[in-house]
């Protein structure tokens, strides 16, 4: 009973050339727009955005010296020097994005364990912005200061291993060795708050993809969830109500429509920035389709809760949009969450968008492993589980009460 | 095979249907006939059981519909009143979906569809969107999905409303089919005419009441066997009217300047016009009608059938 509802309304909404618009062409469009407006697109990327950060060198020896000099003469990135306490307030207050500190013994730090000993005080409130800032200052201190390392390795390794070599020769392997390009990778820790990113997705894509995506799907299931007003008004549904089955099969029907084409719908939104501006969905890809499957159940039951609640599909397409702009709004979808105010961070957290979209960022942007995101996929399940069930009283006394 | 026992069903103020009662034999076409309003597609959507009743009962083949909806709903088809269908789908479309919602086989559906569609003459446009259809059209398909499962009792609720008198004509024959093939339908409407060709028995309801019942024959029997003469008059005086009523030694009703006689016209006409002449009134117009619906319904209700 369920696939025979199901089958008519994959073909009914198939026929709908308004609706297959809605759900796959005018997302697309979006996706593109808010990708271009982020400069997210993908791996040709435009000017990369300057970053201000304080530094205080507490070590004041040569190599912090010379790492500070060459930091400051990267592009994208300006440093100013303030002292510890001073820097610390900025950072606190909001007014600088981070304070990377050389601290005591960072010279000593690299020639004896190949650690860089630095801190990097950060805005909480900007978490994103100053993961990006890291792995900046991450991939250019291991660039540079490699050499350096190098040297001091090779350095110590001859001393210790031929002690009675002349120095003269000593100093020729160095030169030689140090100053090949191909200096080999050097593992360095940093004192740091967070883990090391291993790529470094483009942060404006990954939003315009998830926010568009997501809020693009609550309108396009509203939409589906509205086909169940339409058969009352066309008269059909009268119809489905003299055969005999259960009424609620009739909801689960829709839902099972709802959900199909969301997860349609998400996977031909991920495909297509794939294709067009190379966001790596292969990152994770059992992640991705359970994050899929769990954000189009959360949505699915939002749209069947959406329509039980309304009586005309007038109320529906006013009612609908009211929620759904409301909640992408706070939950991220228009305006990247991690540029609004903490609060409002805080705040996001009552509207779908905001499960929807964090999961798909642990993905692509977090790195977290499935376990770890587990959490919110089961938030996102939660969520249209309680809706499903408050639509089947609500769906009873609006919906079959003709 | 239809049993209705003292039906009420009320919306808020509005007593709808207000303890209707009526039995039906096994292969019989009942007609329900009564204006806008009177309760007609309130007592079907009860007997589909789309409404529960404030009270009262309804047993179909003796069994009470309420407590086995299911077996209940397997043997009733209901055309409903207005044209519920898919308009974006094809008539094949729409045929097999609300076939396959009774649960019926995909090979022997496709069959009945054939067949059904041969039966309303519609065979040719099978393929054609239902919102390209014609009015008529879509009134045949709207009672064909209500024949997919072969059920043994048939509502149709107004089939006929807004359709041209060529497609009337073929919805009357293919009722006549149906009755002939030995379905028990409930037919209603609110033209005379279908329920004196189509109908074996007859309930005239108003206001949520039945008002009278039976055949036609019966029916008509309730306004006298005697013909009605019609005189219309010139004048407006309505105290003459009057006056001549209750000289006249038959039965008569006075509807705006009109006097409705029951009286034989071969026998009693020269006494009446005698009594005209003698209150100094002038026929303006005189009409013999023999007894018909209109009359019975006019008797029974104080009001004509189409307003
Ligand atoms: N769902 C409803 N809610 C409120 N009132 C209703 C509802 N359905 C019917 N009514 C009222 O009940 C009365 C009977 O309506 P019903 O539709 O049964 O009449 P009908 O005989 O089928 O008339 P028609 O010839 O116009 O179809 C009307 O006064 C109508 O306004
Ligand atoms: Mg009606």
């Amino acid at each position: 009973m369920l696939f025979t509802l199901f089958k008519k309304d994959m073909t009914l909404f198939l026929k709908d050339k308004k609706a297959v618009l809605l759900t796959f062409i005018l997302p697309i469009l979006l996706i593109t727009l808010f990708a271009f407006a982020f400069g997210g697109t993908g791996k040709k990327k435009s000017n990369p955005r300057t970053y201000t950060v304080l530094v205080t060198d507490l070590d004041q020896s040569d190599s912090s010296k010379e790492t500070i000099k060459q930091l400051e003469n990267l592009k994208g990135l300006t440093l100013i020097n303030k002292n510890l306490q001073k820097g610390k307030d900025l950072v606190k207050k909001g007014e600088r994005l981070a304070l990377l500190v050389f601290e005591k013994g960072f010279s000593e730090g690299i020639k004896k364990t190949h650690f860089f000993k630095t801190t990097l005080y950060f805005d909480a409130s900007r978490e994103i912005e100053t993961r990006m800032i890291y792995s900046f200052l991450m991939q250019h201190l291991s660039q540079n200061q490699g050499k350096e390392i190098l040297k001091n390795r090779v350095n110590s390794f001859v001393s210790n291993t031929f002690s009675g070599m002349p120095p003269k020769m000593k100093q020729n392997i160095i030169n030689t060795i140090s100053s090949e390009n191909n200096a080999s990778p050097i593992q360095i820790e940093m004192q740091s708050v967070m883990k090391e990113k291993s790529t470094k997705e483009n942060i404006g894509l990954i939003q315009a993809v998830v926010g568009t995506a997501i809020m693009m799907l609550l309108f396009s299931i509203a939409n589906i969830g509205g086909s169940l007003l339409d058969e009352k008004e066309n008269g059909t549904l009268k119809r489905l109500l003299y055969a005999p089955f259960k009424t609620t099969e009739i909801l689960f029907g829709k839902m099972l429509t709802a959900l199909s084409i969301s997860i349609a719908q998400l996977v031909v939104m991920f495909i297509f920035s794939w294709l067009a501006f190379g966001l790596n969905i292969f990152k994770d890809v059992p992640a991705l389709l359970l994050m899929i499957l769990c954000t189009a159940f959360a949505v699915a039951g939002f749209g069947i809760f959406l329509v039980s609640f309304v009586k005309t599909r007038q109320q529906l397409n006013g009612f609908s949009s009211l929620i759904i702009l409301t909640m992408s709004a706070i939950g991220g979808s228009m305006i990247p969450l991690f540029i609004m105010p903490e609060f409002m961070q805080k705040m996001a957290v009552v509207s779908l968008n905001y499960w929807g979209i964090q999961g798909f960022y642990d993905i692509f942007w977090r790195e977290l492993s499935i376990i770890e995101i587990a959490p919110r996929m089961l938030v996102l399940l939660g969520i249209g589980l309680v809706m499903t069930l408050i639509s089947i009283p609500l769906f009873k006394k609006n919906i079959i009460s003709l | 095979m239809i049993k209705v026992d003292q039906l009420t069903k009320s919306f808020g103020k509005i007593k709808a249907v207000n303890g209707i009662s009526f039995n039906i034999n096994k292969g019989e076409i009942y007609g329900l006939l009564g204006p806008n309003g009177a309760g007609k597609s309130t007592t079907i959507n009860m007997l589909s059981s789309l409404f529960k009743p404030d009270s009262g009962t309804i047993h179909l083949n003796n069994t009470d519909l309420f407590s086995e909806t299911n077996s209940c709903k397997k043997i009733i088809g209901i055309v409903p009143q207005e044209i519920s269908l898919y308009d974006e789908l094809s008539a094949e479309e729409n045929l097999f979906f609300f076939g396959k919602i009774y649960g019926i086989p995909t090979k022997k559906l496709k069959n009945k569809i054939h067949d059904l569609l041969e039966f309303i003459g519609l065979s040719g446009r099978k393929k054609d969107a239902i919102k390209t259809y014609s009015g008529g059209m879509k009134r045949r398909i709207n009672i064909a999905a209500a024949l997919l499962h072969e059920p043994k009792i048939l509502f149709l609720d107004e089939p006929t409303v807004g359709v041209d008198p060529q497609s009337r004509n073929r919805i009357f024959e293919i009722v006549e089919r149906l009755k002939s093939e030995g379905l028990t339908i409930i037919y209603t409407t609110h033209y005379m005419e279908e329920v004196e060709r189509l109908c074996d028995r007859i309930a005239i309801i108003d206001e949520g009441k039945i008002v009278g019942q039976g055949t036609l024959e019966e029916l008509k029997k309730m306004i006298g066997e005697k013909e009605i003469v019609e005189l219309d008059f010139a004048t407006s005086d309505k105290e003459k009217i009057e006056e001549l009523k209750t000289i006249l030694p038959f039965e008569a009703e006075i509807t705006n300047n009109k006097l409705a006689i029951k009286c034989d016209k071969n026998k009693d006409l020269k006494e009446v016009l005698n009594l005209v002449s003698k209150l100094n009134l002038s026929i303006a117009d005189i009409d013999f009608v023999a007894p018909n619906l209109e009359r019975v319904f006019l008797h029974l209700t104080g009001k004509e059938l189409r307003d």
